[in-house]
């Protein structure tokens, strides 16, 4: 496999995003697989931006490490971003406002003046990204037709001088780095989609039938609620609302009266929302919750990636109650847990929390499409009939799952209590706890609800973490994001002589405790996670009693690489 | 024959649960009037969707045989507003507490307001929390002393009169849990209104707040009708909405003190265009493939 780190940098309000997005779309319609990641601020203008646009001829799980092609848009970025650049890397700047003198002899040097040329071309300061665009093409051996038929498409309608315009300082920078193709990257020819976590896990929901998203904007999560407020006309309603406690309480609401509903924020909003994730345990609402993680604790870093919350998310309300708990792997499984993440909230009556962080909601990668047709709808046991105004809506059954009704229904009226409740949904609460009836009613209740976890052990087949290379000798084993780079540390290092295998986990509660200690059990195993204390080797020693010594954890706010975790665990094996 | 009967046992609202409050409680007033004006609205039961929060009052769903959801403390509104938003087919009403409705979410009061939601939301203020037995609430006048308050209240007690109206609701009435049938009419206002109701309802506690009872209330209130307020005019509305504290409670007015027609959340939310979002029909193949689409 080959693959090249692109890196534009600047600073906000230089274009860096948009840049990076152009360079995105062009290389993923001529077949090559794409992964970006963004470095970025909270700040609307200046600071140091850059967009890595990761570009290989096989799948990639990673942003990659170092920097091959980098596009300096000023003298920032020559600073901050020398120290990544790899051996022989192209540094693409503009003489006329950048010194690179420093790296003269080390690196090659692609001097164009690219405001020159855009001012000439277009009269327009911010086209010298296209002309350093035009140049990096040249450089990683992507033709320029591919570049000119992604403009027309992206802009035709805008006019054809805006087309002609892009096009012209394009081959412009093109020409300029005539002599320095440095890679040969070649596409397979198959045009991909790309997009971010949000994006999928968004498209996911809407497949799975949401109608109702509830909001407060918040990083990394904001990507969804941008996503169903662009979708409104689309058949979805998208509420934001006065802050989180508002958003998912107007969810459970939503879900109690039939819609498939859902909300999102990350782990500050999380904590507003804690109060009512008990809540919908209690009056068993299906109910989708996104949890978005950032560096904490506190405001943290909020435009910095992290893994630290999944135990706060895991234990968030006070009581017991079932939950799912669920870290997509990849974007491509960010659509995939959307999907199921319905169909088990609504089978078992109860919420699933979806954990994602900046990495994966943010990342952009390229995407060859979703199996709709495996997209299956189960509601779960819901009540169609007209009843005769005694619907036990919480009636003790076998699986832990009672019928359920739409309001609006004839002769299923009910009440949904947050107290406790016997099987018609009448409190226990405030006149006959303590007594020995209603003492009998409580204990049967929470049996009931706590049966579903039971229940749903058996029925699926999920909460189990997934193997890959049983036989190898050590294991690395993580969850959610992470598990892209450490599956490419796993290539490193088996390309190495390497004899390693990947234990990865997307659910993480309820967990198969059987299961998962059948996988784990005598192996040598290396807990790779971006948080302080390790908590996933918490959860694991939890659910099966093995405790992995060896960790590799990141805490930093950024996020993995394969050749980084391929390091640190040759390290620790040593 | 049949058919008559069928609507009668509709209209039988109570769901036989006995409710938890004290002899005398303020709140038993305010059912009579709830289920006055179901009754008198001929809504089906199966159609009306109550929802409180936490405390004395919010026991109030429980004694309907109507859909209902006790939720939490201070979140009856955003759970109220989720299920309009869903099935807006529904009657949902709100029933709480002061604490409830002007302290813990009194946040969310506001923006409902501001939404003009069409819910109706009746706030059973007995100026004292119950529940907890007896703490000072955000309506308590200066000067209460309650257990959590032994040297007296030293805040200002919240307008909710003119605080609803300033943010937009469309709808403001006050009634007096001793007057059941004049409050049945400003529920059956609320409820027949379109867009956000807010009804305040004087609704004594006879155990936790010995000083606004019934006996201080009677003299004090009089009815806005009777001086014929011209509810459309909203300076006149503001006007009146401060008339107890600036007469320091010699006078009380209970009535419609504010109304106006404004389109609703409902008619302007472009998802809703189709009918409510429970009657809508499942994304189409089609429509998925062309949201992925986007994305190359």
């Amino acid at each position: 496999m080959t693959s090249v780190c692109i890196r534009v940098a600047g600073a906000n309000g230089d274009g860096v995003e948009s840049s990076g997005a152009m360079l995105i779309k062009v290389v993923s319609r001529d077949g090559l697989h794409v992964f970006a990641y963004r470095g970025f601020q909270s700040i609307i203008r200046g600071g140091h931006v850059w967009n890595q646009v990761r570009i290989g001829d096989e799948k990639l799980y990673s942003h990659g490490e170092g920097i091959d092609v980098l596009i300096a848009l000023n003298q920032d970025a020559i600073k901050n971003q020398k120290s990544h650049l790899n051996k022989g890397a192209a540094v693409i700047y503009d003489p006329d406002k950048v010194d690179a003198k420093e790296l003269e002899g080390k690196y090659r040097l692609v001097g164009i003046p690219l405001l020159d040329i855009a001012v000439k071309v277009s009269g327009d300061p911010i086209m010298r990204n296209v002309v350093a665009i035009g140049a990096a093409l040249k450089i990683v051996g992507i033709d320029l037709d591919v570049f000119n038929d992604v403009i027309k498409s992206m802009f035709t309608r805008k006019g054809e001088k805006i087309v002609d315009e892009n096009v012209k300082s394009a081959e412009m920078g093109y020409n300029h780095a005539k002599a320095e193709k440095l890679f040969d990257l070649k596409g397979d020819g198959r045009s991909r989609y790309t997009m971010d976590g949000n994006t999928a896990l968004s498209i996911g929901a809407y497949a799975s039938d949401c109608k109702f998203y509830a909001a407060y904007p918040m990083t990394p999560a904001s990507g969804i609620l941008h996503w169903f407020a662009a979708h409104e006309n689309k058949g979805v309603l998208f509420k934001q609302t006065e802050d989180e406690l508002a958003a998912i309480n107007m969810a459970i609401g939503a879900s109690n009266a039939g819609v498939r509903s859902m909300c999102g924020t990350s782990g500050g909003g999380f904590a507003l929302m804690t109060e009512a994730l008990g809540f919908a345990g209690m009056i068993e609402a299906p109910l989708v919750v996104v949890e978005s993680q950032r560096t904490g604790p506190s405001t943290g870093l909020p435009t910095k990636t992290e893994q630290g919350d999944i135990l706060f998310v895991m234990h968030a309300s006070q009581g017991e109650y079932p939950k799912i708990v669920v870290a997509p792997r990849s974007v491509e499984e960010s659509f995939k847990i959307a999907v199921d993440a319905f169909n088990l909230a609504d089978r078992y009556q109860c919420p699933v929390i979806i954990v994602m962080d900046l990495y994966i909601s943010e990342h952009i990668e390229s995407v060859d499409g979703f199996p709709l047709d495996s997209v299956k709808i189960d509601r779960g046991k819901i009540t169609a009939k007209q009843g005769d105004g005694k619907f036990k809506r919480y009636e003790f059954t076998a699986d832990g799952v009672s019928p359920r009704a739409f309001p609006g229904t004839p002769g299923t009226e009910f009440i949904a209590p947050s107290d406790e409740h016997d099987e018609y949904g009448n409190l226990v609460s405030d006149a006959f706890s303590g007594i020995d009836e209603y003492v009998e009613i409580r204990r049967k209740m929470q049996e009931k609800r706590m049966k579903k976890i039971e229940t749903m052990l058996e029925r699926e087949s999920v909460f189990a973490p997934e193997v890959e290379n049983p036989n190898a000798e050590h294991f690395l084993v993580t969850f959610g994001s992470t598990t892209g780079p450490a599956k490419e540390a796993v290539e490193i290092l088996n390309g190495n002589g390497g004899k390693f295998g990947l234990i990865s986990f997307s659910y993480l509660m309820p967990m198969d405790k059987g299961k998962a200690k059948k996988i784990l059990e005598g192996k040598k195993l290396i807990d790779v996670e971006c948080n302080y204390t390790g908590q996933l080797a918490y959860v694991i020693m939890a659910n099966t009693g093995i405790d992995i010594e060896k960790k590799i954890l990141k805490y930093d706010g950024e996020p993995f690489t394969g050749e980084e975790i391929a390091e640190k665990a040759i390290a620790l094996i040593k | 024959m049949e058919a008559k009967q069928e609507a009668k046992q509709r209209q039988n609202y109570s769901s036989g649960v006995k409710p938890i409050w004290c002899p005398g409680c303020g709140d038993f007033g305010v059912n009579a009037a709830i289920t006055k004006a179901l009754t008198e609205l001929n809504i089906e039961r199966n159609n009306v969707m109550i929802v409180s929060g936490i405390g004395c009052s919010s026991a109030m769903p429980q004694v309907y045989s109507t859909y209902g959801v006790h939720s939490l403390h201070g979140r009856l509104v955003p759970v109220a507003t989720g299920a309009k938003l869903a099935n807006h087919g529904l009657t949902v009403i709100g029933t709480g507490g002061d604490g409830d409705g002007y302290g813990i979410g009194g946040g969310h009061l506001v923006h409902a307001a501001r939404r003009n939601i069409n819910i109706t939301y009746i706030i059973m203020d007995n100026e004292t929390y119950g529940l907890t037995t007896g703490q000072t609430s955000p309506t308590a006048l200066m000067g209460h002393k309650t257990k959590s308050t032994p040297f007296g209240v030293i805040e200002m007690p919240i307008n909710p009169m003119a605080l609803a109206i300033s943010a937009g609701a469309t709808y403001a009435a006050r009634g007096f849990s001793g007057d059941p049938m004049h409050l049945a009419e400003l529920i059956k206002g609320g409820i027949a209104h379109r867009g956000f109701a807010l009804i305040d309802v004087f609704s004594p506690c006879v155990t936790f707040n010995h000083d606004n009872t019934y006996e201080w209330f009677r003299p004090r209130i009089y009815k806005l009708e009777k001086e014929n307020h011209d509810y459309t005019d909203i300076s006149k509305a503001m006007d009146k909405a401060f008339e107890d504290m600036r007469t320091n409670y010699e006078k009380v007015p209970i009535g419609l003190f504010y109304k106006v027609e404004r389109p609703t959340y409902e008619d302007l939310d472009i998802a809703l265009r189709d009918g409510p979002l429970i009657k809508q029909a499942g994304h189409t193949k089609e429509q998925i493939l062309e949201v992925i689409e986007e994305n190359r």
